[in-house]
């Protein structure tokens, strides 16, 4: 089971293709708001993230998501689950 | 941004119910400071499939989705007024009360004897087509899988159905296979899949052959939208699906009348017949006003016409080659292989409102389209070919798009002049 740190450091990896204006990235960091990933390109990180954790992550589950942190604590959820 | 309205909230924060869309607003700006916004023009007038009027200019229509051209057909013009003499303007009630007419019981029939299924539903738009059917046909228990460039109707269907949805990547029937491998199905529950025939936005076509073995080996029902490939593609244009040989193996078929019927509605069969219970299930069906017998017997009109002739797609398909081969030779970056849906990728929003805007000056309407409608975040010259189309009308669009780029320092320049003017 991947630590809490290991997820982050893991969307940070993934994240970075995306943040186009580098923007540091930080667990209240808003995706969409603060990195200004649009929503197309957050399911494909989501995707990425799936298939790295073997997991599913619904699209509702995203709909509630908007930082970095709750990714983490998302995906920490599913794979506790 | 602040609204007008003056509320106790919006004196104390200085933001308005419109503050969330600021971002949008700017956006908006710069597309104004270019030129039109493509997404609110109008033209004074339409005079047939392929022409409009802006102003005292002719504009050849290159991205309206008319792709047989049957708007301005005889017979679909003379059903229409024939139906408004006999059955007046509207029908001023839903499907479930007053508003099936012996038409929509026929039309019906005929949409399903044409795709081989025992039951077929007529809905008063596309776009609602897929919210209803999706949401009736979904319970809290099961799981819809969507591609990953599904249409808006699509995603807001997941929506209104409100349950599991999962993603899957974009015409890949190996990561479908994956995705319903890892989906833990609750008890009871099943899996939907729902992809479309023809994408809209970059013209791709689906392999929906594979999509049904990989659907149908987990057990989970087929659901294809053909609104794009309906009357289009297959022998009898019955769709990718009746072209690829597996009409008869989906689960829902659905499409709209916007396209190659060339009216306003939506249709969904299926080759369950128990499909006909979601007639007292489908919210969007059961509490909108149906389709006005105009817009029924129209649409009637084009099916007859996409049975029983076929040299409308034979038309279709050599203008689109013709099209997509002279943009490939002039070096433009294309989406996808030749089809009726040609997109031309451009690096940039601004860039492609700038481009539009000179390609209307110069006498050719295409679509722009932008993120986040697009897939991969791509800004596109989006061009959808009709069966209208002659080939000095393409040769025109083609010669067009050359002086676009040949002219394209000089545009670029007098885009920039035109932002920083406005500043």
């Amino acid at each position: 089971m991947p630590t809490d740190q290991q997820i982050f450091d893991k969307i940070c990896e993934l994240l970075k293709p995306y943040n186009v204006k580098n923007k540091p990235i930080l667990r209240t960091s808003g995706i969409m708001s603060d990195l200004e990933v649009d929503s197309t390109a957050v399911f494909d990180l989501i995707m990425e993230l799936e298939d790295h954790y073997d997991i599913s992550i619904p699209m509702e589950v995203i709909s509630d998501v908007k930082t970095v942190g709750e990714l983490v604590n998302a995906i920490q959820e599913l794979l506790e689950s | 941004m602040s609204g007008t309205g003056g509320t106790n909230v919006e004196a104390a924060t200085g933001l308005s119910i419109f503050s969330k869309y600021e971002p949008l607003k700017q956006r908006v700006d710069v597309v104004k400071k270019i030129g039109i916004d493509p997404f609110e023009m109008a033209f004074d007038d339409i005079m047939g499939p392929t022409r409009g009027r802006i102003g005292n200019r002719e504009i050849i229509l290159a991205g309206t989705n008319n792709y047989l051209g049957l708007t301005y057909d005889p017979a679909a013009r003379e059903a229409a007024k024939d139906a408004i003499d006999r059955h007046g303007t509207g029908t001023t009630g839903s499907r479930i009360a007053n508003g099936t007419y012996a038409e929509h019981e026929k039309l019906e029939r005929d949409l399903a004897a044409h795709l081989g299924k025992p039951s077929c539903i007529v809905f008063t738009t596309g776009y609602v087509t897929n919210l209803a059917a999706m949401a009736g046909l979904a319970g809290p228990n099961d799981v819809i899988f969507i591609d990953a460039d599904a249409h808006a109707c699509i995603i807001d269907g997941t929506r209104l159905a409100g349950t599991t949805t999962v993603r899957f990547r974009h015409n890949n029937p190996a990561d479908l296979d994956k995705r319903l491998a890892r989906q833990k199905i609750p008890e009871g529950g099943h899996a939907l899949v729902v992809i479309e025939g023809l994408y809209s936005m970059f013209g791709d076509v689906a392999p929906i052959d594979e999509f049904v073995e990989v659907a149908h080996k987990h057990g989970a029902y087929l659901y294809v939208d053909e609104a794009h490939s309906y009357g289009v593609f297959g022998p009898t244009g019955a769709g990718i699906a009746e072209e690829q040989g597996v009409l008869d193996k989906i689960d829902f078929y659905s499409g709209t009348f916007s396209k190659s019927l060339a009216s306003v509605g939506g249709f969904c069969a299926s080759r369950h017949p128990e499909f006909e219970l979601l007639r007292k299930v489908m919210r969007p069906y059961m509490f909108t006003a149906s389709a006005a017998p105009s817009n029924i017997c129209a649409a009637q009109a084009a099916l007859e016409a996409i049975k029983s002739r076929p040299e409308l797609r034979t038309n279709i398909m050599a203008r689109a080659a013709q099209l997509h081969a002279g943009l490939a030779e002039m070096g433009f970056d294309l989406c996808a292989p030749a089809s009726p849906v040609i997109a031309v990728r451009r690096p940039n929003e601004a860039q492609a409102a700038m481009e539009w805007n000179w390609l209307l000056n110069e006498g050719v309407y295409v679509n722009l389209a932008v993120p986040p409608g697009t897939p991969e975040s791509s800004s596109l010259l989006r061009i959808s070919v009709s069966a209208a189309h002659t080939e000095d009308d393409v040769s025109s669009i083609l010669s067009r798009f050359k002086a676009l780029k040949d002219n394209s320092a000089e545009i670029m320049n007098e885009m920039m002049r035109r932002i920083a003017a406005s500043a």
